[in-house]
């Protein structure tokens, strides 16, 4: 009886499987006049759409950034140098953890540290940085927040360069190699040294940063 | 001498703009079906790579969706199959409601223990993302897995999915869902890779493809 149940119920599952799922084959088109027949009509029209599309085209190449772009690819950490179709530099990196943390006090208001995704510029370039630890890298840590701002200063953490795309985020250097690759920061852009040092040469103040 | 320094000045000192790139390299000039599609993706998506954000772009004719920022590709994703209601809703610029949900792991203040990030493999591999103006793109994985269990998991979680949309439906107001439709089916990993870079509030632009 259970069996017979059992089955009943999978064929009721795989009808309604087969029933409500979209059919694969692709919707035949809107217009079934024959894909040519407005081109024979009219070779004036079609030079104007050609002519229309060479423009388009242009325009969307004229906005692609000439200079060389940073791409950060956060699912994968990777950090690329390119210019136009070539990469220069090709880096291991390791980016937002994506954890959260609990801001005390403050509710049910968190911290996420997502590495912010979009496009973005070089706003500084630092050498020699120095970390000026936010509140919540002292919370993470089960410590009391300073009072004094020197508290916060830690040397020699954010490696010899550091390059600025703003709301706090850096591309820095860090002493935890052994995790480059992985998804642990909070929220800002590590390298190992020699790509660091690679990325603060080819980038200037100003040159666009892609991240998604 | 002089001259040629001023020439060699002038051919480095490129404008800030790039080289003209094809948008569509498989797009077929002498079809003007083709080129009214190309010119009308062209033209949203002008609007969105002026913006300093990265956007979709789903190209149902060459099966790829491409994420891009200032019409730069920067990752590229193959569709599988796909399929659709009426196409004329794919037109225009949709924008993303919220992107999939993801567990994100809470950091513990002073546990002094290496938090678990969140990684690619967290993000879901079948979903459906609600865009406004009103459409709905359902994310499958393919089943052509090499894993048996696997391609009955993901039968069983698409069967799931279309029993809870049929009573859904039948229990709702119909008027109130989206009109239009698309139906993505992507390998698990790409499915994963999606849900990653998708972002709330994200612009999508969708070309259709035209009788050949």
């Amino acid at each position: 009886m259970g069996r017979l149940l059992l089955a009943t119920s999978a064929v009721v599952l795989l009808l309604l499987l087969v029933v409500s799922t979209p059919t694969p084959s692709r919707v035949p088109p809107e217009n079934p006049q024959p894909a040519y027949q407005t081109a024979v009509q009219d070779k004036g029209g079609l030079r104007t759409l050609q002519a229309r599309y060479k423009v388009l085209s242009k325009q969307l190449s004229q906005l692609m950034p000439n200079q060389p772009y940073i791409l950060v690819d956060t699912a994968r950490n990777r950090l690329y140098v390119k210019h136009q179709e070539q990469v220069v530099l090709n880096a291991i990196a390791s980016t937002g953890s994506g954890t959260i943390l609990d801001k005390p006090g403050e509710g049910n208001s968190q911290w996420v540290f997502d590495t912010p995704r979009g496009e973005f510029l070089v706003k500084s370039k630092l050498t020699n940085p120095t970390w000026i630890k936010p509140d919540w890298a002292f919370i993470e840590e089960g410590l009391a927040v300073p009072q004094n701002a020197a508290d916060r200063a830690e040397q020699g953490v954010l490696g010899e360069y550091a390059l600025g795309f703003g709301k706090g985020y850096f591309i820095h250097g860090t002493l935890y190699t052994r995790l480059l690759g992985k998804n642990v920061t909070h929220g800002c852009i590590r390298l190992n040294d020699n790509d660091l040092r690679g990325v603060y040469k080819l980038a200037r103040v100003g040159t666009p940063i892609m991240i998604f | 001498m002089n001259l040629c320094a001023i020439l060699l000045l002038l051919a480095f000192t490129t404008p800030s703009w790039g080289k003209d790139i094809e948008a569509f390299p498989d797009l077929n000039l002498n079809n003007p079906n083709e080129l009214k599609e190309a010119t009308r993706v062209l033209e949203e998506e002008l609007q969105l790579a002026a913006r300093t954000q990265t956007y979709l772009l789903i190209d149902l004719g060459g099966s790829t969706i491409h994420i891009k920022g200032r019409g730069i590709d920067l990752h590229q994703i193959p569709i599988i199959t796909w399929s659709s209601g009426s196409r004329e809703g794919l037109k225009g610029i949709h924008r993303l409601i919220a992107r999939p949900p993801v567990v994100r792991r809470k950091i513990e203040p002073g546990a002094g223990v290496e938090q678990e990030p969140i990684s690619l493999t967290d993000m879901p591999v079948d979903y459906v993302l609600l865009f406004n103006p009103s459409l709905r793109v359902t994310v499958v994985p393919s089943v052509a897995s090499d894993s048996l269990l696997q391609s009955v998991v993901l039968l069983g979680k698409a069967g799931w999915r279309n029993v809870k949309d049929w009573t859904t439906r039948l229990i709702t107001d119909r008027s109130s869902e989206p009109k239009s439709h698309l139906r993505l089916t992507l390998s698990a990993d790409h499915a994963q890779s999606l849900a990653w870079s998708l972002v709330d509030g994200m612009a999508l632009v969708i070309r259709r493809p035209t009788d050949k």
